[in-house]
């Protein structure tokens, strides 16, 4: 039970994304994928849920090897990648023409989700889960009437997150879960996902700028640089490495962080 | 010097590749569309739902359009005719042209606008805010989702509208034809059927559901592959707009050569059919 | 209540047109008149839309002049009207109409595309604090080149269009091209021609500020500059569309 890159490259264009990148997440694993804009972070994602197909190399979800899914057969298979896979979005991308039930109720209400459990939802069923999953994202049953344009970017985030939630996924993906967040809701989304990898015990991948959030709770961290994997290793010793921009990148967020902190 | 004929060369032919590449994808994107609709079902409800709102959105556009191409064909014809002493010829001419052609052709580029533009304007934005990645991830495919309830609502619902557009243009054209002065309305109602028959009827709606579909597949395939924010969705509009408007010139262009060859060939059938029996 | 703030907004859209299009014609005979910015406008504008205009409009005047020839034959079987027929319904309606509306989604819509992105992603106020005015650098320079470049443009098509139906004429019903060329020139006069390049420079002249106007006006995201283009697309053609119903009735008044 794993997600695993083996030499995937893809470029668009003349540009190279990603360049010979190779890793591996185990289960139950908080992975964070740091690095500088448009380095590859969010393609990394875009390609385990198959909707991006790599150039060369293969990628592993499970037992499925999501880079040979690109085919006429394999595209039935496709589906069940992502009915295991949760990626939550940079935006919300919640859909304007349904209510927030509607949104969170959507993974419930597919094909793949009533081949899974082998049955078809009761209304009664899917409300329960809704208000289950509402729950653990700290949002009001109230907002659940309501459109999404009606209610605030931040509480968008965490709608968008149950949505994710709702299906049950063994993977949660974070696409820059905090950006264009005031300080205030980073925080409490950073909290928010640090308390989710640990209370589901789900395996989590995590594409992010926030180092301090990197530091807590992370299992390992890589780092992307010119579409190759610069290091991958738990904080303690990524806080000790001596290449210089992962160097830079942490100095930068020890310095903001106060004289007395240590890693746990 | 070689380098520079060879540069020279490329940058002349790049327009002509985009173009090119621009209608390739959209038959790919058709038949993916059509295959992923044989293969599947349950569309009734979406695709009624669609047609309503595309319907009830555009109808007094349309209105509005076609009683004007109605009155702008009936005075022009008109003066135009009176040059020539032939006004007796008024009705039937403007009615058959209005149908056939011009009718289509200009409320066709107001559907470009008004449903193709719109089309592409909704998908483009929830391309570019992720939404159809969303989709994808939650295990739904797009296509079946987002893309054949508004590929068919777009088809059916214009071909709706051409109807009444034409419809609307053809009273339009003898309201006007009475008020604005001179023009003897009998005549002109006696006129119609000289021109005007079945196949007229049958021409209008062949080519009203050739360019719905025109206006259908270019409008959900710019939307569907619009990417880059904000502003890849006004480029993603302007591109659906353009290029609804040249394929429709061109399939104007298609469908009346082949009309014309059917059209022969059909009365020379019957022809044949009333030497034998009659 | 959605459906009063929708007439609200197109209220307030229609009057900033109007608003521009006084702001064009102030600035049209005060100056400053940015020659250098209008050359390289109409480069984008007219030079730009040349090869897609022709194109069509070549098709639709090849499908329109047969059917007209084929309707007069059927009819009448007297195929000697077809050159002053099709050559007034050229040069008054078909010629001009069929430009207008293809400019309007290829210019038109860009400008509203192009303001409407500057708009949403903060240009235009930077604009603002840098006391450049948006209409008198951006569009003034456009407005005219739109101007410029709808009357060549429709007079080209016009052109196109004629050259092509006198290719069925003499290739279908089996004219002699001096003979359609005498034809055409009895029937056709400068008022004619004084109609289409009135017609023309009219349309291109309030497209541009319907384009920019909507442009101006757009709110929100990525959805607001779909929502704007689409509006400035269809109120441009029933402008187009309205207008040339005007001038047809004042021109076929006049004759």
């Amino acid at each position: 039970m794993s997600i695993r890159f083996e030499n995937v490259y893809k470029s668009f264009g003349p540009k190279k994304i990603l360049d010979g990148v190779s890793f591996e997440v185990k289960k139950g694993q908080v992975l964070f994928i740091l690095g500088k804009s448009g380095m590859g972070k969010s393609v990394t994602l875009k390609h385990i849920i198959g909707v991006l197909e790599p150039d060369a190399g293969k990628i592993f979800v499970d037992h499925f090897e999501v880079s040979s899914l690109f085919t006429e057969a394999g595209r039935e298979l496709l589906p069940k990648v992502r009915q295991r896979c949760g990626m939550v979005f940079q935006h919300p991308a919640l859909l304007d023409s349904l209510s927030n039930f509607e949104n969170i109720a959507f993974g419930l209400r597919t094909p793949q989700y009533r081949e899974k459990i082998g049955k078809t939802l009761t209304e009664a069923e899917i409300e329960a889960t809704v208000l289950e999953k509402l729950r653990l994202v700290h949002l009001d049953p109230e907002i659940l009437p309501l459109f999404p344009y009606e209610v605030s970017y931040g509480v968008q985030k965490r709608v968008s997150m149950a949505r994710t939630l709702a299906p049950g996924p063994d993977y949660l993906l974070f696409d820059e879960p905090t950006t264009g967040l005031d300080p205030l809701s980073t925080s409490s989304i950073n909290e928010l996902i640090s308390e989710l990898s640990r209370k589901l015990k789900v395996t989590s991948i995590i594409v992010s700028h926030d180092m301090a959030c990197a530091l807590s709770i992370a299992d390992q961290i890589l780092f992307l640089d010119q579409g190759k994997v610069l290091l991958m290793a738990p904080p303690k010793i990524v806080v000790k490495s001596e290449i210089p921009l992962v160097k830079e990148f942490f100095e930068e967020t020890l310095s903001l962080l106060p004289p007395n902190w240590s890693l746990e | 010097m070689n380098e520079l004929l060879k540069k020279g060369f490329e940058k002349s032919i790049d327009p002509v590749m985009d173009v090119l590449h621009e209608f390739g994808g959209a038959w790919i994107f058709l038949g993916k569309v059509i295959k992923t609709f044989r293969r599947t079902s349950g569309y009734r409800k979406a695709i009624i739902q669609q047609v309503a709102e595309v319907s009830t959105r555009t109808i007094s556009t349309v209105i509005f359009a076609g009683i004007f191409v109605g009155a702008i064909l009936v005075l022009q014809f008109d003066t135009m005719l009176r040059r020539f002493d032939a006004e007796a010829l008024l009705g039937g001419l403007n009615t058959s042209a209005t149908i056939r052609e011009v009718g289509p052709l200009i409320i066709s580029f107001l559907l470009a606008g008004k449903v193709g533009a719109y089309t592409t304007a909704e998908l483009a934005n929830m391309r570019v805010t992720e939404q159809i990645d969303a989709i994808e991830s939650l295990g739904t495919d797009p296509i079946q989702y987002l893309i054949i309830p508004r590929f068919f609502g777009v088809v059916l619902s214009s071909v709706v509208l051409l109807a009444i557009g034409l419809s609307v243009s053809v009273v339009g054209a003898i309201l006007v034809a009475q008020s604005f002065g001179g023009i003897n309305i009998y005549q002109y109602i006696a006129s119609i059927p000289r021109f005007a028959g079945a196949w007229t009827l049958f021409e209008g709606l062949v080519r009203s559901t050739i360019f719905s579909t025109i206006v259908a597949t270019v409008s959900t395939f710019k939307g569907y592959t619009a990417s880059g924010g904000a502003r890849g969705v006004g480029k993603a509009v302007t591109q659906s707009a353009i290029y609804i408007n040249i394929y429709i010139v061109l399939g104007n262009f298609i469908s009346s050569s082949l009309l014309e060859w059917i059209h022969d060939l059909t009365y020379f059938v019957i022809g044949v059919f009333e030497r034998i029996f009659l | 209540m959605n459906l009063k703030e929708n007439y609200k907004r197109q209220l307030e859209t229609f009057l900033l047109a109007i608003d521009l299009l006084r702001q064009l014609f102030r600035q049209a005979s005060k100056g400053p008149h940015r020659k250098m910015e209008i050359v390289s406008a109409i480069e984008g504008i007219g030079i730009g839309s040349l090869p897609i205009i022709s194109i069509a409009t070549g098709f639709t005047g090849l499908v329109m002049t047969s059917e007209i020839a084929w309707h007069m034959d059927f009819a009448l079987s007297n195929v000697s009207m077809i050159p002053g027929f099709t050559g007034q319904f050229v040069l008054r309606e078909l010629g001009i109409a069929v430009p207008a509306m293809l400019i309007v989604s290829k210019v038109g819509a860009s400008m509203t595309a192009e303001l409407a992105s500057m708009k949403i992603t903060e240009q235009l106020d930077a604009f603002k604090l840098l006391k450049i005015d948006v209409v008198s650098y951006h569009i003034f320079p456009r407005w005219v080149a739109c101007i410029l470049s709808t009357v060549c443009l429709t007079l080209i098509s016009i052109t196109i269009t004629l050259l092509i139906a006198m290719f069925t004429a003499v290739t279908k019903y089996h004219f002699n091209s001096q003979e359609y060329l005498n034809t055409l020139a009895q029937f056709i006069t400068s008022m004619d021609l004084i109609c289409a390049i009135t017609k023309a420079s009219i349309f291109g002249m309030i497209i541009p500020p319907i384009s920019c106007a909507f442009g101006l006006l757009c709110k929100g995201g990525a959805q607001g500059v779909g929502q704007a283009t689409t509006d400035a697309v269809v109120t441009a053609t029933l402008a187009v569309i309205t207008l040339d119903f005007i001038l047809t009735a004042i021109f076929s008044a006049l004759l």
